[in-house]
This record gives structure tokens, C-alpha cells and sequence, in this order.
């Protein structure tokens, strides 16, 4: 008994640790793949110390001995059996323009019902506060809120322009992408794993951006809200939006799998998942660079008309080229 | 804490591979250096923007650079290293396809992202609420992303550790009682020392070494085990002396 575990364990050696020295190549660098001549060997190897992992299990119950072997067998597994990485090359161009707004149309239930959430919270905050003007201090975080808009109002357009050179532009661009993805990411995770979480985020976003544009509405410096926070608002509030639509189709496959399991159900949602993600992400670097820069110009430099004009184009631009353009082969 | 039974994953060949998931001390060791790293990348990226770029675009990189660093660690390194950070590969960890196969870009993307909320309320409070009642130790984006970390160091080599399993008078775990009662650990060392180096002797001293070094233990032990030879009896004493319970 013993010798034959011994025989097994001397034999078997010099295989096992080719193995492992293919394996830490293939792993270190795997990218330059193994060659044809390496790959053959390793399936071969791979294919023997599988079976030889068959064998000690009746050949003995030393946890070293199978632990081993069983690591060993397991990372061949992994390189053998592992996806071919990128077995559809598409350019990045295509990805962007084709395959993302793609996967925006195929799961535009979700993404309605993220906006309908967002919009209801929205109405809900900018009634309550037309309604009852000093509801605006509960329903506003304290860093949003302004006692008086209308001299707000004065104050910033009384002073020098915020920003004034293209480097102090791009740091609060980049300060505040940086920002927005994170919590989009937040809307997203929560949303993945309570769906209802995810709207609530929806939801409340939605009710101070309503109640505080209620509050300037009050004050009679409408327009003013509008022109600062439109041009990168118009971006900016559809790519949270987005970013809760992709959380919650993803909280759909994860909670709701219906009858494939449930890690089948979340492998399937993950190649529209990583589309809408991308698409987010990039909407928000747009849209933090707009925010650092135009956004900040009082009507001494851009008129705000000329800035709700904007506004209004890129949110129509960010609807077309997601919602009704369609190129023929886009779809896949 | 319980250790989590293994996940059994079987192979086209019919292999069954067991996955062990990781224990929770283990991956919180794993975050710690990872973290660390993060740290120290971060750090020093903002010291070269600054003084490559100046105040202004130096600060406007760095704070994409951080931005990207500390969503990006992760997932960089578990995809481009077969599932390792620096922090897991120290620590003999990995991160895996719930099916045991590598996992993608996607996956690892989803599980970094919930690593917000498994850090929530504060120092990964939530995940690792969450991994204690998981069979499989696994945290909130280990969960939504379908991955488990498993454990994959097993240190020795089998030839330098050639010790046979225990069976007869030598097996069964009041045996190894009253065997690792009666050796000293002086003596314990010696076998396990002789079991390592045989190897490396001569035949003729190693035939001698073991049957004077065997002859002794069947005496002070009283063993009855005739169907060992004196090299197979040191082993089997040796492999007594490590053997976990």
C-alpha cells in the first residue's frame, strides 16, 4: 500500500512539476501564448495529472498529497477550458456607435422605468416645494441648499467668472467625473442587489434636483437654474438614470432568474451590462468636463439663452444616437 | 469560524477539481496589501504629475489617475493575472469562475463595483457579514458576479514529503495519539529530518540507517507491524509526527 503511494508520488513528480512550470509561464505572461508545442504539452499534462488526481483519491486520503494535486489539476482546468479572449474583435468605434446603443434599446424597459422613477421623484420634489416653499429645507441636503437663490443669483454674477483657465477647468471637470461615476456605481450596486434600493436612489436624486429647481423657480430665477445646470445636466441626469437601469437589469437576472439558475441568469445579463456601463462612464466624462468648464460661465460670457440652447441639443443628441438611430448591422 | 466545505466542479474528463473557498481572515489579509499598494501608487503618481505637469493639468490627471487606480487595481489584476492581485498572490489566493473557470472582464468588473457596498458600513462590515453565512464564504459582488476565491497554496513537494498514510496500528486517531504522546518532539523532528534527506543517502547507509532507526521504535513502541519494512515504518512514524487532526 504505502510503496504504491510512494511509486505513484515519484512517478508522477517530474510531470507535475512541468505542469506547474507551464502553468506559472502561461499565467505570468499571457498575452505571448505558450506555442503550439507548449499548449500540446500542457493539454497532454493536463490531461494526465487529471487522471492521476482520479487515482490518488483511491490511492490514499493524505490532504497534502490530493490538495496538492487537486490545485495543480484545477489551474490546468482553468487555462484549458478558459474563454478564448476577445473571440469576436470588434473596434472600438463599433462597440461605441453600434453595440452600446444597442444594448440601451434592448433593455429599454429598464431604463423606463429607472427615468420614471427619477422623473416621479423629480415632480414630486418641485411640487412640494411650489406647493409649500419651506419644504425645501427638509427635502434639499444642506451642501444644495440655498437660503435665498435670488441673491445667490447676484452673488455669482456679480463676481469674477468661477473659472478662468482651461487648467482650472480641468480639474473641476475631472473632480467631478470622477464623483459622478462613483456614484453611479452606487445606484448601480445597490440596484443589482435590492432593485428597489436602486430606485429609491433614483428616486430621491430625482427629488432634490426637483425641489431645488422648484426653489429658484419661486424665486424667480428660472432661467438662471436652467442655464446652469442644463448643459451638463442634460448629460449628467440620463447617465445616472443609465447607470440604475443597468444596476436593475442586472438585479433582475441576479433576483428574479425565473427558471435558469441564477448564475446562468447573471452571465447572460453581463455582455449588455458591460455596453450600458461603458456608455455611462463615457457619458459622464463628457458631461464632467461641460460641468468644470461651460457650465460655470455666468451671463457675462455665454448668454443663457445660448446655454439652454445647448443644453437642449446635447440631451437630444444623447436620445438620438442611443434611442432612434439605428445603423443596419448595428444590431447583433 | 467553520471552514467551508469544497465546491466540487467536475471536468470533461470526469475529474471531480474541489474548489476550496478561502477563509475570511485570509482575503481580509489579501485586501489589507492590496490596499497598501493602492496607497503607495497613489502617492506616488501624485508626486510625478505634479512635477511633470504643474498645479494645474497635474491635478486634473491625478484625479482621474486615482480615480482609475482604485477602481481599476482589481479588476486589472484579476484579469491580466489569472485571477490574482499582489495581495492574494501572497497569501495563496484566488479568484475564479463559480464554475471553476477563469473569470472575465465582466466579472470581475461587477464584483469591484459591489465592493462599495461590501465595504459599507465601514472596513468590509457588510461582505464579510455576508461571506460568514455563505457556504461559500462569498461576498455581495462574489454573489451578483457568480466568482468564488479560493485557496491555492499547498507548499511541499511530494518527493521532499513521501509520508504514507496511516492505516492498521499506525491509523485511527487514538493511535496518533499514543504515538505523538510517546515520541519526544526532538524525536519527532529526527524522523521527519531522516524521511526528508533519505533521498540524498547513500543505499547501503540508508538501509542501515533506517533498519537500526526502526528496530528501535518497534521496540520502545511495542509495534506489531510486520508487514512494514524498517524504511516504511520511519515514514509512516514521520508522517504521524505532521499529520493535521
Amino acid at each position: 500500500m504505502s510503496t504504491e503511494v510512494e511509486r505513484f508520488l515519484v512517478d508522477g513528480e517530474r510531470r507535475w512539476s512541468r505542469l506547474g512550470v507551464l502553468l506559472d509561464r502561461a499565467e505570468a505572461e499571457p498575452a505571448r501564448e505558450l506555442g503550439r508545442q507548449g499548449m500540446q504539452e500542457l493539454v497532454q499534462l493536463y490531461r494526465a495529472t487529471a487522471s492521476d488526481l482520479n487515482r490518488a483519491r483511491s490511492l490514499t486520503a493524505d490532504p497534502e498529497i490530493l490538495g496538492r494535486l487537486n490545485a495543480l489539476a484545477g489551474r490546468a482546468y482553468r487555462y484549458v477550458y478558459r474563454g478564448r479572449p476577445g473571440g469576436r474583435r470588434v473596434s472600438w468605434a463599433r462597440f461605441l456607435t453600434g453595440e452600446v446603443p444597442a444594448a440601451f434599446r434592448r433593455n429599454a424597459a429598464v431604463v423606463w422605468l429607472a427615468a420614471a422613477a427619477f422623473t416621479a421623484g423629480a415632480l414630486f420634489g418641485f411640487g412640494a416645494v411650489l406647493w409649500q416653499p419651506k419644504a425645501a429645507v427638509d427635502l434639499v441636503p444642506a451642501q444644495f441648499y440655498s437660503e435665498s437663490p435670488r441673491d445667490r443669483v447676484a452673488e455669482i454674477e456679480a463676481k469674477e467668472e468661477r473659472i478662468s483657465k482651461v487648467e482650472e477647468a480641468a480639474v473641476f471637470g475631472a473632480e467631478l467625473y470622477t464623483h459622478n461615476i462613483q456614484v453611479s456605481f452606487l445606484a448601480l450596486a445597490l440596484a443589482a442587489l435590492t432593485l428597489v434600493g436602486g430606485l429609491w436612489v433614483l428616486w430621491y436624486n430625482g427629488v432634490i434636483l426637483g425641489a431645488v429647481a422648484a426653489s429658484y423657480l419661486v424665486a424667480g430665477e428660472g432661467t438662471f437654474f436652467v442655464a446652469w445646470v442644463g448643459p451638463h445636466g442634460a448629460l449628467e441626469l440620463p447617465a445616472i438614470v443609465f447607470a440604475g437601469a443597468a444596476g436593475l437589469a442586472l438585479g433582475r437576472a441576479l433576483l428574479l432568474p425565473g427558471e435558469l439558475s441564477r448564475a446562468e441568469s447573471v452571465r447572460r445579463a453581463f455582455p449588455d451590462l458591460w455596453r450600458m456601463i461603458v456608455g455611462v462612464a463615457l457619458i459622464l466624462v463628457c458631461a464632467g468636463l461641460i460641468e468644470g468648464s461651460f457650465s460655470q460661465f455666468s451671463a457675462k460670457t455665454v448668454p443663457y439663452p445660448l446655454k439652454i440652447a445647448v443644453a437642449a441639443l446635447l440631451f437630444a443628441s444623447l436620445l438620438f444616437v442611443l434611442f432612434v438611430r439605428r445603423r443596419p448591422e448595428g444590431e447583433s | 469560524m467553520r471552514s467551508a466545505p469544497a465546491r466540487i466542479v467536475l471536468t470533461p474528463e470526469h475529474v471531480e477539481i474541489r474548489l476550496e473557498p478561502a477563509g475570511l481572515g485570509r482575503r481580509f489579509g489579501a485586501v489589507v496589501i492590496d490596499g497598501l499598494l493602492i496607497l503607495g501608487i497613489l502617492a506616488l503618481s501624485q508626486k510625478v504629475f505634479l512635477l511633470f505637469f504643474g498645479a494645474g493639468i497635474g491635478k486634473a490627471l491625478q484625479a482621474t489617475a486615482s480615480f482609475l487606480v482604485i477602481w481599476g487595481y482589481h479588476v486589472f489584476n484579476e484579469v491580466r493575472f489569472q485571477g490574482r492581485t499582489p495581495g492574494k498572490r501572497m497569501l495563496g489566493l484566488r479568484v475564479v469562475d463559480g464554475r471553476g473557470l477563469p473569470l472575465t472582464v465582466q466579472q470581475s468588473f461587477v464584483r469591484n463595483v459591489v465592493r462599495v457596498l461590501d465595504f459599507l458600513p465601514l472596513l468590509y462590515g457588510l461582505g464579510g457579514f455576508v461571506a460568514l453565512w455563505d457556504r461559500d464564504h462569498r461576498r455581495l459582488g462574489d454573489l451578483v458576479a457568480d466568482t468564488l476565491v479560493v485557496r491555492e497554496d499547498v507548499p511541499w513537494s511530494f518527493v521532499r514529503l513521501p509520508f504514507p498514510p496511516l492505516d492498521g496500528e499506525l491509523g485511527g486517531p487514538a493511535a496518533l495519539r499514543r504515538l505523538r504522546h510517546r515520541l519526544s518532539l526532538e524525536e519527532r523532528e529526527f524522523l521527519v529530518a531522516l524521511s526528508l534527506r533519505a533521498d540524498r543517502l547513500d543505499d547501503r547507509a540508508r538501509f542501515d540507517l533506517m533498519a537500526e532507526v526502526g528496530g528501535h521504535y518497534r521496540e520502545k513502541l511495542g509495534l506489531q507491524v510486520p508487514h512494514l519494512s524498517d524504511e516504511n515504518l520511519v515514514r509512516a512514524l514521520a508522517s504521524a509526527a505532521v499529520k493535521r487532526e
